[in-house]
């Protein structure tokens, strides 16, 4: 496999997810796992851009970008927003005990 | 340009391990600036100029404010005991993930153009994707409304403060301390056979 | 040209949804007014409809992608029931304003009533095979929702779940015959289908139809899904008489009317129609005779109608299934809008404390005889000519067993009619009430609906023209040909005979009665639902153990939650690194 840049930036895309997915299974802090989230989102910007890299189409890939980073943004900006009510609420931020949905 | 970018991808994931194994959450919010910032070099370096400068202002520099804020009101609060899921099983799954994304895309390493000619930001923007940029208008006043649940403050404790003698407010907020933190707990109780 | 008024037929009743959910619970007389100004208005546009019928599409939304366009076709049979589902249905909401005076969540009853008109004459007015299935959903919702609508009554809870339940089964055999249809099309298109029906594969065509049978038994309350209907029947009573009597499980029919030129020719296909109307007249006919709730009768016998109707199209007449269903929904709308004056008169819907409850109700007593007579099937009253032409279809095209059956059928009907009139408006009083006659706001549909009872078979013609354009092979004929054929026709005694010996029966009921003893038996499997009950309960039961054993994955833990997520990425990813070699 020879190292193309875009070889190089699809590896980080894995490599980003694969650790986003690591976080979402192993951090316990309501905050923490907005943070992973992030992590996850950027991973998803870059293969936007490697892909249009790859096909010599920027523009388009910049304005999928941009939407992304809108829409990470206000995922960010909510999901905080509900963290510090959840942190209100119940007290906590520890999702193991934040196990009300139980069946 | 290989070698630029290998050092920043290795950067970028540094940055992000860092962010999830950091203990402390501010630490964690910094270190997630840290892999934006690189993940906007990246972006610099393939050619997507824009996009670079708005993730490098919007992702390492609005949203670690936000972080920021909302960890110094949320409260850092240290968590003890060990994840529900087993780290091993946990580094298992998402090592097959990457194999499997790995093993997906290995043909896709050398550039494919297509005939469609490289276009402008601004015209892709206004032009090709029109319907994109209103709703990122609707998504930014969701935003807005969701900055408004962030900085909203307890209700029954800023009433306390503006409507009531100094005594009364103190012992509402005795008693609105003891309501939102008895729920959960009353909850378990209740979950319990 | 159709366009406008399809948008407004469906369109109006979702926006008095809105209207009456923002006007709130506080002001229940805006509520009122609101309710019955929308359906008015989306009834007044549906008969609109009527003048603008064509077979081409009307509205094509194109959505792109794998949906195709969103079409919508103003032809015959679609409009006929969303005529039926719009006009009915706003006088089912001009009762309510009598019948649920001062109910608590009043924004709740008119939204879902609302909301289910305009489902209805969406699902009747579409051309898409996935936008049929959204509005067929969205009709089982709202029905669950207002028959559990007295939501802290345990048995209207467990009524609304089952009748829930059991359309939602047979809706999978719905949305399993469109995407198989999608997958040899590539078109949701129901035209396109009916046009391209004999090109596909005939074991695929088989599986479509039976699929779709499945829904339409389903929806329609027949045999083996019948059950569900009379513990409907704990919905308010304009309910049943709009979604449980009139439009929703014509829903079925109407299913097996439009698909009927594209299943005509599988095998087995039609004698499976023929059996399920069959059985399920009988079978529903000998249990209204021994139910004691007035609703669960009409219930039953709605069930017992419907399969007259299904038992129509199985025999190839798809005339005779949609004129019965136009008559039954009249006649059928007005028996329940009439038993819905007396229960909501004297508080109970047990028959056995009713009883001499004409002297006070005569308005009401009036007007439902007339029904009984059409559901009896007493000459000239509509349904005793749609009755008519289902028995001559069925001497002419069906098998003999299947005529003999409905023939008994008739008899049947007419011996549990007079029965359910007998008992609750002759006779001595078996219990003191305080009835009161129906108040305007009830007067008005009872009437309007016992002179349509007493006319519409006048529009026989007409709506064999409506009908012509939409299905293909059926030959139209005027009202006067229809009558005279039917008059002239010696099979018509014959079946006059049937009901007078059904009448006789229930008159000379106290010599019969050795008779009746000896058939206690029967009436008890009746009483028990000649065991499709304990099949039923059977399978809620393997259903709820199942939700126990699945309940312990739902560990309420995040990170739990994102390892079945991963789980399921690694699946995908397997299955296309399998695939993608291809």
């Amino acid at each position: 496999m020879s190292l193309s840049p875009l070889a190089i930036v699809l590896l980080a895309v894995t490599l980003l997810l694969g650790v986003g997915f690591y976080g979402l299974l192993v951090a316990r802090n309501l905050i923490k796992l907005i943070v992973v989230l992030q992590i996850l989102a950027k991973a998803a910007m870059l293969a936007f851009v490697a892909a249009g890299y790859g096909q010599e189409h920027m523009g388009l890939a910049q304005s999928m970008v941009a939407m992304v980073i809108v829409a990470d943004t206000v995922v960010a900006v909510i999901a905080l927003a509900l963290a510090v009510q959840v942190r209100r609420h119940y007290g906590t931020l520890d999702v193991r005990k934040l196990t009300t949905l139980r069946g | 340009m290989v070698e630029l970018l290998l050092i920043l991808v290795i950067a970028a994931v540094a940055c992000a391990i860092q962010a999830i194994r950091a203990e402390r959450l501010l630490n964690s919010a910094l270190w997630l600036a840290g892999a934006s910032a690189f993940i906007a070099m990246i972006f610099y370096s393939m050619g997507a100029r824009e996009v670079a400068i708005i993730e490098l202002s919007v992702g390492a520099g609005l949203v670690t404010v936000l972080f920021v804020f909302a960890i110094s009101v949320a409260g850092d609060e240290s968590i003890e005991g060990r994840p529900a899921v087993p780290r091993a099983l946990a580094v298992m799954l998402a090592g097959l993930c990457v194999i499997g994304l790995i093993w997906l895309l290995r043909d896709l390493t050398a550039p494919t153009p297509t005939a469609a000619s490289a276009s402008a930001l601004t015209n892709a923007l206004w032009h090709e994707r029109a319907l994109d940029v209103l709703a990122q208008v609707a998504l930014i006043f969701t935003g807005v409304i969701g900055l408004l649940g962030l900085l909203a403050e307890p209700r029954s404790a800023h009433a306390a403060e503006t409507h009531t003698t100094p005594v009364e407010g103190s012992q509402q907020k005795i008693a609105a301390r003891a309501t939102t933190e008895s729920p959960l707990e009353l909850q378990k109780e209740a979950a319990r056979p | 040209m159709a366009a406008p008024f399809i948008t407004l037929t469906i369109g109006l009743p979702w926006l008095g949804a809105l209207a009456v959910w923002i006007a709130g619970d506080q002001h229940p007389k805006a509520q009122h007014a609101l309710a019955v100004l929308f359906a008015v208005a989306g009834g007044l546009s549906g008969l609109a409809l009527l003048t603008t019928t064509g077979a081409e599409v009307a509205i094509r939304l194109p959505v792109g992608g794998a949906f195709g366009d969103f079409t919508f076709v103003a032809d015959g049979l679609g409009v006929f029931l969303a005529v039926i589902a719009t006009v009915i249905g706003s006088l089912a909401v001009i009762f309510s304003v009598e019948y649920m005076k001062g109910e608590a969540q009043l924004g709740r009853y008119y939204a879902f009533v609302l909301l289910f008109i305009g489902a209805m004459a969406g699902l009747a007015l579409t051309g898409s095979l996935l936008l049929l299935f959204f509005f067929w959903e969205v009709t089982a919702l709202t029905s669950y929702a207002l028959i559990s609508f007295h939501n802290d009554d345990p048995k209207a809870v467990a009524g609304g779940i089952k009748a829930l339940l059991m359309t939602q089964l047979g809706g999978v055999g719905l949305l399993a015959g469109a995407l198989l249809i999608y997958a040899h099309l590539g078109s949701y298109d129901i035209s396109a289908f009916l046009a391209g029906a004999d090109a596909l594969p005939p074991d695929l065509r088989a599986l479509i139809a039976f699929g779709f049978l499945a829904a339409a038994a389903a929806k329609s309350a027949q045999a083996p899904f019948h059950t569900w209907l009379p513990d409907a029947m704990e919905a308010p009573t304009p309910v049943s008489a709009l979604i449980h009597a009139a439009t929703m499980v014509n829903a079925g029919v109407y299913l097996l009317a439009r698909f009927f030129p594209a299943f005509e020719s599988v095998p087995g296909w039609s004698t499976a129609v023929v059996i399920i109307g069959m059985v399920t007249a009988l079978l529903a006919a000998v249990m209204a005779l021994v139910a004691d709730d007035l609703k669960r009768v009409l219930a039953y016998s709605t069930v017992s109608q419907l399969g007259y109707m299904v038992f129509a199209i199985g025999c190839g007449s798809v005339l005779a299934g949609q004129f019965h269903l136009f008559s039954h929904a009249v006649f059928k709308a007005l028996l329940f809008l009439g038993a819905g004056a007396v229960i909501h008169a004297i508080g109970t819907r047990d028959m056995h404390q009713m009883g001499g409850l004409g002297k006070h109700m005569p308005l009401v007593r009036g007007v439902f005889v007339i029904g009984a007579g059409a559901l009896a099937g007493i000459p000239i009253l509509n349904g005793f000519w749609s009755k008519e032409l289902i028995l001559e279809t069925g001497l002419a095209h069906g098998p003999l067993w299947g005529y003999i059956g409905m023939l008994i059928g008739a008899g049947l009907t007419a011996l549990y009619t007079a029965r359910m009139v007998w008992l609750v408006f002759y006779g001595e009083p078996r219990s003191h009430h305080h009835a009161h006659d129906a108040r305007p706001a009830m007067a008005i549909p009872l009437v309007l609906l016992a002179v349509g009872t007493l006319t519409t078979w006048l529009l026989f013609g007409p709506f064999g023209a409506l009908l012509a354009e939409a299905v293909p092979g059926l030959h139209e004929e005027s009202t006067l040909d229809f009558v005279t054929k039917v008059v002239s026709d010696p099979a018509t005694l014959l079946a006059l005979g049937v009901v007078a010996i059904g009448l006789l029966a229930w008159q000379q009921r106290s010599r019969l009665s050795p008779i009746a003893a000896g058939l206690r038996a029967l009436e008890q499997a009746a009483k028990q639902g000649f065991g499709f009950e304990a099949i039923n309960r059977f399978v809620a039961r393997m259903t709820r153990s199942a939700a126990t054993v699945l309940q312990r994955t739902q560990t309420g833990e995040l990170n739990w939650n994102a390892a079945g997520i991963a789980g399921a990425l690694l699946i995908v990813l397997i299955i296309l690194a399998g695939g993608g070699t291809r």
